[in-house]
């Protein structure tokens, strides 16, 4: 199978990832920050390890601002849901995912849609600030768009919540370890993150970092702490964290982390988009295949690109390609307001997301079968 | 003189440890005791000035329950 789904979740993983949970699940299976004895101490020290590998990455401020959540959006969860009271104001961009917008209308219909340029940087930025009103409480933007790959400009509009006094959280899922996010010189307040995207990692346990509060929690449980009380302190990172963490998917965010660090996030990140680049270009001289977003250009997006083929619905053209062992994902990527934007609330989109594994070949044997059908279509 | 200082979470715990750690203590981390503890929680076991060492962890933003 050639995997093009990554931004769903990546489809390979780094062997030291695989080689960590292994470990974990052999050596680290006690309950952390729970008992005394030294098997769990050590799982303490394991988790405690990654908190810091990932401040250290996103520029937190310390392994105490990093909580483990279930996933992504259970973390944009903890932070719309504990900061927003029914009806605050909430500025969001129209790129955002359902794991945004589902969350937050279900606390507030008071919300302000930025909308993203994709050419003009400045232009977005101005849309936020001009979104942003003296009662709103919360600015709440992806890094990159998971459906044309669209980079947001974070450290201008965290400038403008930082000079408006307004929080702002960053959804990070498409974003974390893929392109340059730094909390501090961004001014993030809040940054939501999936691991088993941008560092290769296992599904099903996301991250919640923030130095700022959030004034309550949403699944309260055991934790470890005040035991004796049946209140439970929304502090970071406990009071994120109810009941067992997944120590083995931890482990294997750290060995993730590692290996993105080694190879280079950087290197990572040009040869995904190179290849997205690539495919776009053959693609844009195909008459009968729309694209939707301009050329991938570097720092501008994230290496995910949208398509169709004309008079063809998304998921026939993925069918297609799936009987070609090539996975790509169709559909409406769980974002109501990306598909609206691009108006293809009809087709949906068929959407292409190389990860490090991926080989131009691999491009070159999908752009085969796209020529194939798009002649014939 | 062992010195002991509780602290809510093992997180916090593990910080604790290592900036004290950073300024020259020897610490260990222990389970706190059940009693008169509020709950569950961990220590930190350690030789030395317990003063210094809680004016090192209030420089760092950790939160500890009682010295003794």
């Amino acid at each position: 199978m050639i995997y093009l789904d990554n931004a769903a979740t990546t489809g390979e993983k780094p062997v030291e990832v695989k080689r960590a949970v292994l470990f974990a699940l052999n050596n680290l299976s006690a309950n952390p920050g729970r008992g005394g004895h030294k098997q769990s101490l050590s799982a303490s020290e394991a988790v405690y390890g990654v908190r810091d590998k990932l401040s250290l990455f996103f520029g937190a401020g310390g392994p105490e601002n990093v909580a483990f959540t279930a996933n992504c959006t259970h973390a944009l969860n903890f932070v719309i849901k504990g900061i927003l009271k029914r009806g605050d104001h909430t500025v969001v961009s129209d790129l955002e995912h359902n794991a945004v917008t589902r969350p937050l209308k279900s606390v507030t219909d008071n919300i302000s849609v930025a909308k993203v340029s994709f050419s003009d940087d400045e232009k977005t930025a101005d849309n936020f600030e001009k979104a942003i009103r003296d009662d709103t409480k919360l600015v709440i933007c992806t890094a990159a768009s998971n459906v044309t790959g669209k980079i947001l400009p974070l450290k201008k509009i965290g400038a403008i919540c930082r000079k408006k006094g307004v929080p702002f959280l960053v959804d990070g899922a498409q974003g974390g370890g893929v392109i340059p996010i730094n909390m501090k010189e961004m001014y993030i307040d809040y940054l939501c993150l999936a691991p088993h995207k941008g560092f290769y990692a296992p599904m099903s346990t996301g991250v919640l970092i923030t130095e700022k509060t959030i004034a309550k929690t949403v699944i309260e449980g055991g934790n470890g702490a005040d035991s004796l009380s049946l209140v439970q302190r929304p502090d970071m990172p406990g009071g994120f964290e109810s009941g067992t963490v997944s120590l083995p998917n931890i482990y294997g965010i750290g060995a993730g982390i590692d290996y993105v660090n080694r190879v280079g996030r950087e290197n990572i990140y040009r040869h995904e988009l190179s290849l997205a680049n690539y495919l776009y270009g053959k693609l844009k001289q195909l008459d009968g295949v729309l694209l939707y977003a301009p050329k991938p250009e570097n720092g501008v997006f994230a290496p995910v690109l949208s398509f169709n083929i004309s008079g063809m619905d998304s998921e026939q053209t993925a069918d297609i390609l799936n009987r070609h062992n090539i996975a790509v994902r169709a559909g409406f990527h769980c974002s109501k307001f990306a598909h609206e934007k691009l108006k293809t609330t009809d087709s949906g989109t068929v959407r292409v997301s190389p990860a490090v594994f991926n080989k131009k070949g691999e491009i070159d044997y999908l752009i085969e079968i796209i020529k194939k059908y798009e002649k014939n279509r | 003189m062992e010195n002991k200082i509780a602290i809510g979470s093992v997180t916090y715990a593990l910080k604790g440890r290592d900036v004290l750690r950073k300024n020259g203590y020897r610490v260990g981390i222990e389970r706190k005791p059940s009693k008169n503890s509020g709950g569950c929680g961990y220590s930190l076991k350690f030789t030395g000035d317990l003063q210094r060492a809680k004016d090192i962890l209030d420089r760092h933003g950790i939160k500890y329950k009682y010295g003794e």
